[in-house]
């Protein structure tokens, strides 16, 4: 199980997604604050579904012009869709709430139901790139590579240098538009400005980290801030130090718990409001740094305890031998390893062979866990041998270890389950396996262990190949070895 | 009144918006150490002169001269006119008066601070100073206003309905203010109130607005009625 203070480290795997997270975290609460300010704050809805809305239509265009997916700058398309999509839907709705009448609220719902159909079709227009587009909606943040890393660090970085530098003209336009007419010669260029930060940072925000992760940290740290500040100085820095605590937090919950990390953000960001209002409830008015703090000793104290992991006793293994039950695979997915005998090949594309008798992950986690107790000496068998029925055993102890007694098995049974085993060929192999060995005259489970681990595509891209990487980390992690 | 002496003139003016005029033949003459009352019921346009003068909507007919920058107008809005949502203390509220004579990247210098802290003493109000604007009184955040107004170091100053909303007691600190400003400091002040018989108490010199014109009435104040 990952520690908090290891995905702190450089050397962490997914560190450049916490990084990704953490820039995403301290810039989107300032424009979302400089929205709430304005009662605005449903453009930070509305924005990022006319941006999902414009990489859809930029694919849907970019394929009806006759060029192939995955002809590489997929990326770049989709980033200029989005920023062309979001200007121009900002500048629509900016023209309208000023020329059309009825309720800015009204039109800003309207636009967001608008996108999110037109996304819906420019996708099934596009089924070639579904896929495709569908991930870059979901704008996974882990699978950042250092290029867009940097792409993002360089456009939030000016992003928040201009609300740093300029904070006092937008505060003012926001506050008082009259008085900033007169002071500083015009409030259209300030609020012009302060709208084409928010688009930038929309526009590239969805593409690096999805519509829901952008909009949370746009809404949710300055909601938490609010309740905190005593002044717009306070209410700005809270804004962004709720939202780097969200995302570190948010983003250790969803490596521990194996969540996605958007929602786990998003809905991490929604207790983190309550906490707030609930300190600020117990502890009355004022102090809020003192509050923020007290806030975030709880919740980094919490994080901090290391769950202890109980190591497989080596003496347990000795005392009977070990029935190795099938592999359940718990991911609902389908596991079938790419074939890499071309003679195979051939023959199931000559109909002679199926397709399923491929191995799967699961056979290779079973036969790797059987090579790995025969050198230690430790007899092992597979129940199916003995009785054909226990070629499928329930996971839960009590029932398989039933199961075993009626095939009069006696001694251990080890019993696994994958939970995850999950890649789109660009993204790390994420991987959860559950494994328990049960005592078969009880039903009693002396030692189980849930492994979660993510490993890179580096070098090994072939589904095989880095299957039969994490399964030796994971026998390694189990074994202690 | 001379031109040199002549901050802001209206002749024969049309004022409205988009085009469709609210008030017609407008003549207004507002001079250095003028002290000017607008009264009128509501809806009468009081407001819409405000805006035309401080450049917020055009005239539509008529000539509008100003011998003054806009950054030397103090404005105060009524305060109900501000959002409340905003948490912001009330000494942010009124450093923005400072704002036009930074540059965006400059942080707030010595002098700046001097000079805040020195209109929140005119004011009486510098102990609230780190109170959030919008937990004062009315008549406090009215006084904060007009600090804020002081900051720009105006020439002349504009009050939309300073005497409204607030209490007996804020609306004497709030009218001594102003007499004090143009008495000791000659600034020209023009502010409106819906209220004929509290503008009558302040100054002699009071405009009416009703039924789409502008006129004098003349009044005198022989004293300060408090």
């Amino acid at each position: 199980m990952v520690s908090f203070m290891e995905i702190l480290s450089p050397s962490f795997l997914l560190f450049p997604a916490l990084l990704g997270s953490a820039i995403l975290a301290l810039v989107c609460p300032l424009v979302g604050a400089h929205l709430m300010l304005r009662r605005r704050v449903f453009l930070g809805l509305t924005l990022p579904q006319i941006a999902a809305c414009g990489v859809a239509a930029t694919f849907w265009l970019h394929h009806a012009m006759g060029f192939d997916h995955g002809s590489g700058g997929e990326r770049l398309l989709a980033m200029a869709g989005s920023l062309v999509f979001t200007l121009v839907g900002m500048g629509l709705l900016a023209y309208l709430d000023r020329h059309a009448t009825g309720s800015p609220e009204g039109r800003l719902a309207a636009a967001y139901a608008l996108a999110s159909a037109l996304t819906i079709l420019f996708i099934v227009f596009n089924p070639a790139g579904e896929l495709e587009i569908l991930n870059l909606l979901k704008g996974e943040v882990i699978s950042l590579s250092k290029d867009e890393l940097k792409l993002l660090a360089l456009v939030y970085g000016i992003i928040y240098v201009g609300l740093v530098l300029f904070r006092r003209e937008f505060l003012l336009n926001s506050f008082d538009r009259d008085l900033s007419f007169l002071l500083t010669g015009g409030s259209v260029q300030w609020s012009l400005w302060l709208y084409v930060l928010c688009g930038v940072s929309i526009a590239v925000g969805v593409i690096m980290a999805g519509p829901l992760m952008v909009f949370g940290f746009m809404v949710l740290p300055p909601l938490a801030a609010r309740t905190l500040a005593r002044g717009m100085g306070s209410f700005l820095s809270l804004s962004s130090i709720i939202g780097l605590i969200t995302a570190v937090l948010g983003f250790y919950l969803s490596v521990r718990l194996d969540l996605p990390l958007g929602p786990t953000d998003v809905a991490f960001g929604c207790v983190v409001i309550f906490a707030v209002y609930a300190v600020h409830a117990m502890l009355g008015r004022g102090g809020g740094l003192a509050k923020l703090l007290i806030f975030t000793l709880v919740l980094f104290a919490g994080c901090g305890a290391r769950q202890p992991e109980t190591p497989l006793d080596p003496a347990l293994l000795g005392q009977g031998p070990i029935w190795l039950a099938s592999v359940r695979n718990g991911t609902g997915a389908d596991l079938r390893l790419p074939g890499t005998n071309p003679l195979r090949s051939l023959g199931e594309m000559a109909g002679k062979l199926s397709p399923d008798s491929r191995p799967t992950v699961m056979d290779l986690l079973r036969g790797s866990l059987q090579r790995e107790f025969q050198q230690r000496q430790i007899t092992v068998s597979l129940p199916e041998e003995r009785d054909v029925r226990l070629l499928s055993l329930p996971f839960d102890g009590v029932s398989a270890a039933a199961n075993a007694r009626t095939a009069n098995l006696s001694g251990w049974l080890w019993l696994s389950e994958i939970r995850r085993w999950q890649t789109d060929g660009r993204s790390p192999l994420r991987t959860v396996v559950e494994m328990r060995l049960v005592r078969i005259d009880n039903g009693a489970v002396p030692w189980q262990r849930q492994i979660a681990k993510t490993l890179p595509l580096v070098g090994a891209v072939r589904l095989d190949e880095i299957s039969a990487d994490a399964v030796s980390t994971i026998l390694r992690e189990a074994f202690g070895s | 009144m001379s031109n040199a002496t002549r901050l802001v003139s209206l002749r024969a003016a049309a004022l409205g918006y988009d085009g469709v005029a609210v008030l017609h033949s407008v003549d207004l003459d507002i001079g250095a150490g003028d002290l000017i009352a607008m009264a009128g019921p509501n809806g009468a346009g009081k407001t819409t002169i405000f805006r035309t003068i401080l450049g917020f909507i055009p005239a539509i007919a008529g000539l509008l001269t100003r011998n003054c920058a806009l950054n030397e107008f103090g404005y105060v809005p009524q305060s109900s006119a501000l959002d409340s949502t905003f948490p912001i203390t009330a000494r942010e509220v009124v450093a923005m008066g400072g704002f036009g004579r930074l540059k965006p990247y400059e942080g707030l210098p010595a002098r700046e601070k001097q000079r805040l802290h020195g209109v929140l003493e005119q004011v009486g109000l510098a102990h609230l100073a780190d109170r959030s604007f919008f937990s004062l009184s009315g008549g406090q955040r009215q006084r904060m206003l007009i600090a804020r107004a002081l900051m720009v170091g105006p020439k002349i100053l504009i009050l939309d309905e300073p005497l409204s909303g607030v209490d007996p007691e804020s609306q004497k600190a709030i009218s001594d203010l102003l007499l004090k400003l143009n008495r000791d400091e000659g600034k020209a002040i023009f502010f409106s109130s819906h209220d004929l018989r509290m503008v009558r108490s302040v100054t002699d010199k009071v405009l009416r607005v009703d039924a789409g014109k502008v006129a004098w009435e003349e009044g005198s104040v022989a004293q300060h009625p408090w």
